[in-house]
């Protein structure tokens, strides 16, 4: 890798061990991955606190502590995504009735070991979708490294900004990244043209049309025609689908995403390499595949995947206010959202109902925790898909459906949802 | 009695040389979730290698899906479940990091299709630093 001067006395030990041991991470990495330079973070860094991407380059708790007694900080704007420390939840474990510790004080518990990474200036947001609430954003063009199956395709499609699956501690301290792949313009152009003749209405559509075009580009830059122009909400599901079903990091949607002001400027004027058509048949047959139980008997809904907006808050609240569940619901939302949803009455509805309103988990994340199941039912094509092997060897079956089918199982403990 | 043998240049991950028995997905792998570490083998319902332990094979795959913890293949290196090479048709950051955890010979972006041109059983012999792989099929 071609390395500026400040670049090779933070390697050679200029700036300190520690800085040394980050740069010679980013430094391996870059080569491992065929970057000829590093770029400096100007938006943001998104990453999974607590944790490092290599098990080598780590850096231990005293070292962390060392650049904290030293009054060092984070040099870019830092988010916490979502903790996947074991058991962490941030709001509703003492509701849960699974986790063996229910005590009070669990939240300072789960944070303990991340006390150091907030020193340093992470903000803990806590959150698969932390950009939703983050209160700052990457702006167009800006470099950022960032994590998250949802969240890669929004910072670079929807925002326009650009990251490789790639957040971590010693970006965030270094501000600086490998300049590959996603940071280089010619890997951002559309090279399959997907045009899409089913009407996308529901939120579930784009779960199924993410799915579907993952499944049939793989890691592929698609362009969409004919998807509308998705809400936020919609977003988080065609986005956390397409990096499941399959792993596109950028698409764009001509007229809406802000590389793409036309359909030519996505391809930049070259034609497409295949073009590809998604109809009502292909939701059906991802619909079908993900709603798989045999048993219509519900023992668990979860809803929550990516972590519930406070607009789906409204929703589900709307969807439960006055009724009993017989099958228990959790609904995850993340900390900053919950603290809305307390204070607008919303977990209390929630609650009133039966449900458990949390923060900062999912069942998969918390290792599959859940009530005692067989047959669980969920509005999102993600987690329908990891639980089952979360959860292996136990077996589990899953029913799909759009939340309204989920709230109706919650409250019934009946599955009824169906194709249509 | 002669061998069928198939040489494939491709490009460096990480070095090393390893011979082995091939292990070829022709469908996407995916980690988090989709793979037990500890066994070392692949979890994902519906997936063609469900349950098939990896350990010590050549495992060949198109590319990965998913989540960032695909990284979770770097991680079997921990419990002795890693396989004895990684070769990828392509291949991004996730790769990247699982490759550089899992310590073994990894190459990519194969002048062919390496899970066209190796098949399951296939003896594989990586030589990692010169991105060449050396494919002796099996006897039919």
């Amino acid at each position: 890798m071609n390395l500026t001067d400040d670049e090779k006395r933070i390697l050679d030990g200029g700036d300190g061990a520690v800085a040394r041991k980050c740069m010679e991470f980013l430094v391996a990495y870059g080569e491992v991955a065929g970057a000829e330079k590093l770029v400096d973070i100007d938006g943001t860094v998104d990453l999974h606190p607590g944790i490092f991407w290599v098990g080598k380059y780590s850096l231990t708790r005293e070292e962390i502590e060392e650049l904290i007694n030293r009054g060092e900080k984070f040099k870019v704007p830092t988010f916490a995504n979502k903790c996947v420390n074991p058991g962490f939840i941030y709001d509703g474990w003492e509701d849960c009735g699974t986790l063996p510790d229910s005590a009070p004080g669990y939240r300072e518990k789960c944070l303990a070991p991340l006390k150091s990474w907030i020193k340093m200036g992470m903000i803990p947001t806590f959150a698969c979708n932390s950009y939703l609430v983050s209160s700052y954003l990457p702006s167009v063009g800006q470099h950022c490294a960032w994590v998250e199956s949802s969240a890669i395709p929004y910072v670079n499609a929807v925002l326009g900004a650009r990251s490789n699956f790639d957040g971590c501690f010693q970006a965030a301290y270094l501000g600086k990244v490998p300049a590959y792949d996603l940071h280089l313009d010619e890997n951002r152009i559309a090279t399959v043209l997907v045009e899409c003749t089913a009407e996308l209405k529901r939120d579930m559509d784009y779960d199924l049309f993410g799915w579907a075009v993952g499944e049939a580009v793989g890691m592929d830059v698609p362009a969409f025609v004919g998807v509308g122009k998705p809400t936020t909400n919609q977003y988080l599901k065609m986005n956390s689908a397409l990096a499941t079903g399959g792993q596109v990091y950028m698409y764009h949607i001509p007229g809406v995403t802000p590389e793409a002001p036309t359909l030519e400027a996505a391809f930049r004027g070259k034609k497409p390499q295949k073009t590809i058509t998604i109809g009502r048949d292909d939701l059906r047959r991802v619909y079908e595949m993900l709603n798989y139980g045999t048993s219509d008997d519900i023992d668990f809904v979860y809803l929550g995947c990516p972590f519930y907006t406070i607009v789906d808050l409204q929703k589900a609240a709307g969807l439960l206010e006055g009724k009993k569940c017989k099958s228990p619901v959790w609904m995850a939302t993340n900390p900053l959202t919950y603290r809305a949803a307390v204070d607008m009455g919303l977990k209390d509805i929630i609650h009133n109902a039966g449900g458990t309103l949390i923060s900062g988990a999912c069942c998969g994340l918390i290792n599959g925790e859940m009530p005692e199941s067989r047959v669980i039912a969920t509005d999102a094509a993600k987690q329908d898909y990891y639980i089952t092997g979360v959860v292996y060897p136990k077996k589990l079956q899953v029913r799909y459906g759009t939340m309204e089918d989920c709230i109706q199982a919650a409250i019934s403990g009946k599955w009824k949802g169906e194709w249509r | 009695m002669t061998e069928e043998k198939i040489v494939l240049k491709g490009r460096k991950v990480i070095g090393g040389v390893v011979e082995g028995e091939a292990l070829v997905s022709k469908k996407p792998l995916m980690g988090w979730g989709s793979l037990n570490v500890k066994e070392g083998m692949v979890v994902e319902r519906n997936h063609p290698l469900y349950q098939i332990p990896f350990q010590g094979k050549v495992l060949v795959f198109p590319e990965p899906r998913g989540s960032g913890g695909f990284n979770g293949y770097g991680l079997t290196r921990l419990f002795g479940t890693n396989p004895a090479a990684f070769l990828y048709r392509r291949g991004n950051n996730l790769t990247v990091f699982a490759a550089m955890n899992m310590e073994v010979p990894a190459v990519t972006d194969f002048d062919r299709d390496p899970t066209e041109a190796i098949e399951t059983g296939d003896f594989v012999r990586v030589d990692g630093d010169a991105g060449i792989v050396e494919v002796f099929k099996k006897k039919k």
